[in-house]
């Protein structure tokens, strides 16, 4: 693409038109665009057209934007399509200086695209880069371009966040200290100037503010240059360093600071970033920080107690108790151990802390997601309320008796206050059930806990109870909240007794207004139903739920539909958990199925939320298997319901969706007794579109189907041509190795239920088909899979049928078959009723195939008979060695749903050989038999052939059945 | 910036690699941003204050300092190098004898400690003088004081040091065999300071040949010269590149002269030689594989147990790391369990373990670590002696870094090598008795974003204690330790490999129980 007029009227015209609210317009230019992109010079002509003063500001951002994400997906040299290198060459040139005078908007695009070609190139491959920054950094600075500055800055840092998390390795020093003998120095002297500047700048807010934004840019960079390894340049100016850092600590800047809380934030990042640099140096340098160390605790602590007690200023918080926290876990804790100062931790930093503030209030009403995932999922690790029982944490660490004991104290004296005046003062007593959930040891198995703080079971009953007993639903609900995440986090230690006399209650929590405490109402009674007791037994079963199940339910269903829950993940998750273990009569099944239909329908118009959707799809399955395997009767009735939402789904392609219904419908098709209903061959001759067969998503869930339409309707094949396409996606799918598998999935339920002569016509092609593929790519599965293919084949249509079909491909074929691949690899086979299947199968080829007791083959009946006996003799886990899988990166493209097992759509385990009871028997049986008809002529060739401990293995399996080969 | 590339979804490989981790034996990177910790204790460019030869006790006889205040040094520095200028374009009798005198006053004002005037006399112009002073042909003794004052300004700043380039042909052709012992003991001295500076500065004199002749001094059995030789050669081959190593490793002579003079009792000669093979053994395989084919462990080893001093202590310690973590010829057949060097070493290295310095306790817990690295006889071995408590010790109230050490040695403790294509397996009973002993804190605490590798080394030891213990104890011994916070800060982190760790452990023992039948 050449620049010149026409090139920038067109790409203006393009980016404008990308703009347009219309669709037609916006999609033709989104086209051109595309398609021009694959020009060479595309990107440097972008580029020049937001480095057009002349062009609207508009156009020239929409530009930049695309201008990043086109280097985000060509700059690597081994994308599809990528930048050649004289392009790079002078996008590299130009990138810097326009980035440097753009429009703050312009240069944050342009900012992260320097970011993404540092990332691949710099900086090895862009050696010019960091002279050029740095020049232009001093110029700017001593022009007082302060714009400039953090532009630089900002680059600066996100070019060496690289340093930040990788492995310590040669490649990643040499980086490093290429960008340490750059820039450690020039850093320094930047971080000095600015501070004059600081000091002089002293009124203009505005200045300042630019300013200090610089020197937290800086104190990010120091953390970079310093994250993986104390380097010589900063040790020799640590004085100087920490001097700057402490001065930030203890200063004030009232002209930004008292501006409005959003200067008084800016100061705090800069604060923020310096406790970050002191934490990082206490915990990895304390040798050479020791010097600094109480000097800086005077002052962090001193910036904690004025911050503590303001509304505001989280992530200053944050770091700074942080800080100690490192400190308290030291060899340094000495300095917190004396009483006053303990006193003063827990009552000056810890309590104002933990006390809920405006904000915690304004997340709980206003966005409730976000504030169970902080208060009840962990994600709370940056909030002040966590990090505060971090910081008693770690001084418990080494002081735990004394930690305890003032915890207990305050906890005692927050429910003391409580007392005095509910109404005012509930605020302390979720600070108390705070503290004892946040110091709690967490368990295993999700989210269970354990505390020496408080004897649970009395604080529960005094503290807890009272709250879950509340009549008003809809009271003091984050107090509420408190107690219903209590008694979760509590539920194993909580006896029995106790917790079922609350279960009412808690289901009636459910109807609660207040999406937090439905929420954790749903959940608490989810996890209840999880907890086993001595690892496996269920402590809450269908006896304990059915008395209430009706009204639990219904208060289920009931928080469906209140505002901003209609996908409330916490209730689904207990609906499925509830229809896992209750018993379900016709009278719950119904609503049930209903409310799910409904919910179902109502989410295919729009799939937001996955986890939701899961849980909804593995509620519909669990409530169908369990409700129709106790009463088939309901099956039409469940059909009536379903089958229209999955045949939408399918109609209106809800791809997301597809992997789900195929389940769904292959358990329905389970259910039904042969003939399966018209309705459902639809199905059938949907499923044998070879489109969806390419997502690979939807191929296990496909072959499932089609596995359980192949078992029940194994003649409706014979109609129109359908095997034939069956066998299409049979090839199709046995011609990868990603897929080969589910290949033999689709091929081993039609040897298994269709007669031979309605296949005999296929058999030679697909045979021929199968060994096409074992002589390009011989993998252990795709031999695995053939042998039990074979076995079946033979069990279900007879030694000589398969014989001679396979050698209807090439004569003798079967003979080098079983030498070379049957024999060898028997012992590989796994699974119970695979081993069962090969072993018979085998062992009726080696008794009762001519071939095999033909005398001249003696070598290859012993042979076999050794194979067999390893089989049957030797635990997998001995015959087996584990192989590496190896990933398939073929189709790693586009957006692809994701297959998700369904638990309780899956599909049981079909035995072939129902009739045969225990192959090892059966086994030996038949040799014995064999042996008594031919007396005298196998053991010498046993003798001869079989390795001694085989010899050894089948004389045992003989006596076992009391049977000889004589 | 790197998250750009997604998630890998393998995470089963993961746990095939914790344990080969976990007994890998360890190189000392070869690049460093860090200072050079042995500069702290020793410089690597040095001041000599006192003549090196004893054939010139007259000349510097009399010689008294006196206290004088520094300006007045300050113009008698300035003067010493008009007073050399003159001296050199004076042609007539006693011309040696004049220069040898200015030269003389000059090295003086250069040696002395608190302050040297090495700007004033360069700025004054003394490197020509000195450098016409090198002349070929020249006396020894003028040749020596040129040499001495050279050697004192390259003991100065970068700049300073730089100051010598256009006398380092005249400094290097001196050290050959024609010169005098002493004269080619100074210049040797003049070229440690310089090679002891940059990257750079060592490039240089290698290309200009001072290796060679170097190596050869070290040869002969002189005291003094050889401890010299040394540690100009120390610096001169410290790399980064491995060349300069593998070539005076080709040396004639050189291998028996080290052998030779580590046996002997001059503890400071040893040390000097010792620091050459720890530059030797730490940058090339090639000088490795030559030194393992001689009796140098043993040595080296015998040396470590007669030690006492800081000093000497600390090359002996990393060239027996160097050598073990370069080849596993040292550890499989060397230190054999079964022979008297091994229980020796372990010996030795508990001492250090136990001493006051932190350096020491941190190099010997990465040598230690390395014979961790080695056979299950080996771990046993280990065992058996009193470093595990140490260790266990060290492991809960120990620094950062010596924790991060000691850490390495516990972990490779518990896992014995992969035989063939097996796994590498656990050693339970040494993992048993770490945790009952109370490790298991000691390795959370190192699961922090303050140091991937720690955290690296952390993870995989919860993943031994959750895999190994016995009747599913892991499980609970992790919970109470705090393990699961630990490990969950690292399930959002950028760096690929621990978050997928973190997510495995989460994922595979801290897991709900998700959709499961009743």
């Amino acid at each position: 693409m050449e620049w010149n007029p026409q090139t920038l009227q067109f790409l203006s015209q393009c980016f404008l038109d990308t703009l347009s609210p219309q669709p037609e317009p916006r999609r033709r230019a989104e086209k051109n665009l595309s398609e021009a992109a694959d020009t060479p010079n595309y990107g440097l002509a972008v580029l020049r057209l937001v480095a057009e003063p002349s062009v609207d500001e508009q156009i020239r951002q929409s530009a930049a934007v695309n201008f990043k994400n086109h280097l985000k997906t060509r700059w690597v040299p081994s994308s599809a399509t990528p930048i050649s290198d004289a392009e790079k060459e002078q996008i590299k040139q130009l990138i810097v200086p326009l980035m440097l005078s753009a429009s703050p908007k312009i240069q944050a695009q342009l900012s992260e695209a320097l970011a993404v070609i540092g990332n691949h190139d710099f900086p090895k491959l862009w050696p010019a880069l960091l002279p050029e920054l740095k020049s232009n950094l001093e110029t700017a600075l001593n022009a007082n371009d302060f714009a400039s500055v953090n532009g630089i800055l900002a680059t600066v840092n996100s070019l060496f966040k690289k340093f930040r998390h990788q492995y310590k390795s040669d490649p990643i020093l040499l980086d490093l200290k290429y960008c340490l003998d750059n820039f450690a120095a020039p850093l320094l002297s930047t971080v000095e100037s600015i501070s004059v500047k600081i000091n002089a700048a002293a009124g203009s807010a505005a200045t300042l503010r630019q300013l200090i934004e610089a020197q937290r840019l800086c104190c990010r960079i120091f953390y970079s240059l310093n994250y993986l390894d104390l380097p010589e340049f900063f040790e020799d100016n640590a004085d100087k360093w920490m001097s700057q850092f402490k001065n930030y600590l203890t200063m004030r800047y009232p002209a930004v600071e008292d501006s409005g809380a959003d200067g008084l934030a800016l100061v705090d990042e800069l604060r923020a970033a310096v406790c970050d640099n002191i934490s990082h140096y206490m915990e990895k340098e304390e040798e050479l920080f020791q010097k600094y160390l109480s000097g800086f605790v005077e002052a962090v602590w001193s910036l904690l107690v004025v911050a503590s007690a303001s509304p505001s200023r989280e992530r200053l918080t944050v770091t700074a108790i942080k800080f100690l926290t490192i400190v308290s876990t030291s060899v340094h804790h000495a300095l917190f151990a004396g009483d006053e100062i303990l006193q003063q931790i827990t009552q000056s930093i810890v309590i104002p802390n933990v006390m809920l503030r405006d904000e915690d209030e304004e997340l709980f009403e206003m966005n409730y997601v976000e504030f169970i995932r902080r208060d009840m999922e962990g994600s709370d690790l940056d909030t002040r309320r966590r990090i505060a029982c971090e910081l008693l944490k770690g001084i418990a660490g080494n002081y735990k008796d004394k930690i305890t004991e003032r915890v207990s104290a305050q906890i005692h004296n927050c429910l003391a206050l409580f007392v005095e005046n509910p109404a005012a003062n509930w605020k302390y007593k979720d600070c108390a059930i705070y503290l004892v959930v946040s110091l709690a040891t967490k368990k295993a198995g999700g989210a269970s806990v354990s505390t020496d703080l408080v004897d649970v079971e009395s604080f529960f009953r005094s503290v807890i109870v009272p709250e879950l007993q509340g009549q008003d639903v809809n009271a003091f609900p984050m107090l509420k909240a408190g107690a219903l995440k209590f008694f979760t986090m509590f539920r194993v230690l909580i006896p029995k007794p106790i917790a079922m006399a609350l279960l009412g209650d808690v289901v009636r929590f459910l109807s609660s207004d207040v999406n937090v405490v439905h929420s954790y109402a749903a959940s608490c009674i989810e996890k209840l139903l999880l907890v086993k007791d001595n690892g496996v037994q269920s402590r809450y079963t269908s006896l304990d739920i059915g008395p209430i199940l009706l009204v639990l339910m219904t208060n289920l269903f009931g928080a469906l539909e209140k505002p901003e829950s209609e996908e409330n993940q916490y209730i689904m998750r207990c609906i499925m958990r509830v229809l896992q273990i209750a018993d379900i009569s016709p009278e719950v099944a119904s609503p049930c199925i209903t409310g799910l239909t409904t919910v179902l329908n109502r989410v295919c118009e729009n799939p937001k939320n996955p986890v939701f959707n899961h849980c909804l799809f593995e509620a519909i399955a669990t409530l169908v298997r369990r409700a129709c395997e106790k009463n088939p009767s309901l099956v039409p009735a469940f059909e009536t319901c379903l089958l229209p939402s999955l045949q939408m789904i399918l109609a209106k392609e809800v791809t997301e969706f597809f992997p789900y219904a195929f389940q769904l419908l292959a358990q329905l098709v389970d259910l039904n007794r042969p003939p399966v209903p018209p309705h459902y061959m639809q199905i059938f001759d949907i499923l044998l579109t070879p489109d969806l067969w390419d997502k690979s998503a939807n191929v296990p869930a496909l072959v499932r189907l089609l596995q359980s339409f192949l078992q029940q309707a194994p003649n409706e094949l014979n109609r129109d041509g359908r095997l034939r396409n069956v066998l299409g996606i049979f090839n199709k799918l046995v011609s990868k190795p990603s897929t080969e598998e589910q290949g033999f999935h689709v091929l081993n339920p039609i040897i298994e239920n269709l007669g031979y002569d309605v296949m005999a016509e296929y058999m030679s092609h697909i045979w021929s088909s199968l060994f096409t593929r074992l002589q390009n790519s011989k993998t252990p599965r795709l031999v695995r899979c053939l042998i039990i293919l074979m076995s079946l084949f033979l069990v279900k249509h007879g030694i000589q049928t398969l014989i001679d079909s396979i050698n209807s491909v090439q004569a003798n074929l079967f003979h080098l078959i079983l030498d070379q691949i049957w024999i060898p690899n028997l012992k590989t086979i796994t699974g119970n009723t695979e081993v069962k299947l090969s072993a018979v199968a085998s062992t009726k080829l080696l008794c009762e195939s001519p071939l095999l007791l033909d005398p001249a083959a003696e070598k290859l009946w012993a042979n076999l008979l050794d194979s067999i006996v390893t089989l049957l003799s030797q635990p997998e886990e001995e015959r087996v060695e584990d192989e590496p899988e190896v990933p398939d990166f073929g189709e790693a493209t586009g957006y692809q749903a994701t297959f998700v097992r369904l638990h309780n759509a899956g599909k049981k385990e079909e035995d072939p050989l129902k009739e045969i009871r225990d192959s090892k028997h059966f086994s030996v049986a038949l040799l014995a038999n064999l042996s008594a008809q031919f007396r005298g002529r196998f053991p010498p060739i046993i003798a001869r052939y079989v390795g001694p401990a085989n010899q050894a293995a089948l004389l045992q399996l003989c006596n076992s059945y009391n049977l000889t080969i004589a | 910036m790197a998250g750009e590339t997604p998630p890998s979804h393998r995470r089963d490989s993961i746990k095939q690699t914790v344990g080969n981790a976990a007994v890998q034996r360890r190189r000392q990177l070869a690049v460093s941003v860090a200072k050079e910790r042995r500069e702290a204790m020793f410089r690597t460019k040095r001041l000599c204050m006192e003549g090196i030869s004893m054939n010139l006790e007259a000349a510097t006889n009399g010689e008294k300092m006196i206290d004088e205040e520094p300006p007045v040094l300050e113009s008698q520095t300035s003067k010493a190098v008009e007073e050399l200028k003159l001296a050199v374009s004076f042609k007539g009798k006693d011309a040696v004898q004049n220069k040898v005198n200015a030269l003389r006053e000059l090295r003086r004002l250069l040696s002395r400690s608190g302050f040297p005037f090495v700007e004033v006399a360069l700025k004054s112009g003394a490197i020509p003088l000195l450098a016409q002073c090198l002349s070929f042909g020249s006396e020894d003794e003028q040749v020596l004081e040129a040499a001495w004052c050279l050697t004192n300004i390259a003991a100065g700043t970068p700049e300073q040091t730089n100051a010598l380039l256009p006398t380092l042909p005249l400094l290097i052709a001196h050290l050959g065999e024609k010169s005098s012992l002493s004269v080619s003991e100074q210049c040797a001295w003049a070229l440690g300071n310089v090679a002891g500076e940059s990257d750079e500065l060592r490039d240089l004199l290698i290309s200009q040949g001072a290796l060679i002749p170097l190596a050869k001094m070290m040869v002969p059995d002189n005291g003094s010269t050889v401890r010299t030789a040394a540690w100009a050669l120390s610096n001169l081959i410290k790399g980064p590149d491995p060349d300069a190593a593998t070539e005076l490793i080709k040396v004639d002579g050189v291998v028996d002269a080290i052998l030779r003079h580590l046996k002997k009792s001059d503890i400071e000669l040893a040390t000097e030689v010792s620091w050459v093979v720890v530059y030797l053994s730490a940058l090339s395989d090639v000088a490795t594989s030559v030194l393992m084919r001689t009796d140098i462990v043993q040595i080296l080893v015998d040396r470590l147990a007669a030690s006492n001093n800081l000093q000497s202590i600390i090359p002996l310690l990393r060239s027996l790391g160097n050598l073990m973590s370069g080849d596993a010829y040292t550890t499989n057949v060397v230190l054999d369990p079964g022979h008297e060097i091994t229980d020796s070493i372990i010996r030795s290295l508990s001492k250090c373990l136990k001493s006051e310095h932190r350096f020491l306790k941190k190099e010997a817990a990465w040598v230690l670590s390395n014979i961790a690295a080695g056979s299950v006889a080996h771990k046993q071995l280990i065992c058996k002696s009193e470093a595990v408590s140490l260790l266990l010790q060290l492991l809960a109230g120990a620094p950062f870094d010596i924790k991060k050490e000691v850490a390495y040695v516990l972990g490779n403790l518990c896992v014995a090598p992969a035989d063939g294509l097996g796994r590498p397996s656990l050693l339970l009973d040494h993992l048993v008795s770490f945790v009952r002993n109370g490790c298991l804190c000691g390795f959370i605490d190192l699961v922090s974003p303050a140091d991937l590798e720690a955290a690296r080394i952390g993870l995989h030891f919860i993943e031994l204690v959750l895999r190994g213990m016995p009747n599913g104890e892991g499980q609970k011994l992790v919970e109470k330790a705090g393990g699961i916070d630990a490990i969950e800060q690292f399930q959002f982190h950028e760096n690929d490999d621990l978050r997928m760790m973190a997510g495995l452990l989460v994922d595979s023992y801290f897991g709900e129980t998700y959709g499961l039948d009743e």
